[in-house]
């Protein structure tokens, strides 16, 4: 799953990590490594992210097939 | 020269502060304040088993291993816990969800170590031994338990 957090975050007059963090509920490591993408959050905390930026989930993150949760990759059927 | 070189010290110690979060802090001293004791232990109790004779001087060798991990351990935590006084959240989903995976295989360690202890031992096997085997294994999950909470922090993909 890849997101937008840091631009969202460049675009909101530069917020700190840990500003989002506080504002979430969040450790401003965790911030970190979700922009990473070494950190998919619940969806609880991905509304409230989304919330704080103005947005709407889909605008904030984006799901691909095969991600990083290894329960998402898309299996073809055997032909 | 020795001042600048304490200063680069102490600066580093300030800098991995604010980077790790408090559980990967309390893993890496837990594992620092029990790894090198219980090593020292067990490499007594493996190499010179001739050392200790009576029932006295194991159970003094015990005590003298966990006092000194105990006060290591509580000494690393009333630092930890000073320098993150005033800090909002120490603790969060992410923290959560490492330290349930470390605990969960942790555990299944402990699980087959004490089934080797407690049923396949016991006929083979008996005192200091199995008092030991024990003592391993409990190390030997924790171990386990801190070790995936680090590398769940150093890059590891994780999903809520």
């Amino acid at each position: 799953m890849s997101n937008e957090v840091r631009l969202l975050r460049f675009l909101a007059q530069d917020m700190t990590q840990a500003e989002l963090g506080k504002r979430v509920g969040l450790t401003r490591q965790t911030i970190a490594a979700i922009e990473q993408g070494r950190y998919s959050p619940s969806l609880d905390v991905a509304f409230r992210i989304a919330h704080v930026f103005g947005k709407r989930i889909d605008e904030v993150f984006h799901w691909q097939p095969g991600g990083a949760a290894g329960n998402d990759a898309v299996t073809t059927p055997a032909s | 020269m020795k001042f600048d070189l304490l200063n680069i010290v102490f600066e580093t110690i300030n800098l991995i502060g604010r980077i790790m979060s408090s559980l990967q802090k309390r893993a890496w001293l837990a594992l620092w304040s029990m790894c090198p004791v219980y090593c020292v232990y067990f490499a007594i109790q493996i190499g010179f088993p001739d050392l200790l004779t009576t029932m006295l001087e194991h159970i003094g060798l015990f005590a003298l291993t966990a006092s000194i991990h105990a006060v290591a351990y509580v000494s690393g935590l009333l630092v930890i816990k000073r320098r993150e006084a005033g800090e909002p959240l120490l603790e969060d989903e992410r923290d959560r969800a490492i330290d349930a995976r470390g605990t969960r295989v942790a555990y299944f360690v402990l699980l087959t170590c004490m089934i080797v202890v407690g049923v396949v031992m016991p006929f083979n096997n008996g005192g200091w031994k199995l008092v030991n085997t024990a003592l391993l294994a409990i190390v030997l999950s924790e171990t386990v338990r801190y070790a995936l909470i680090l590398i769940g922090y150093r890059g590891m993909r994780l999903a809520h």
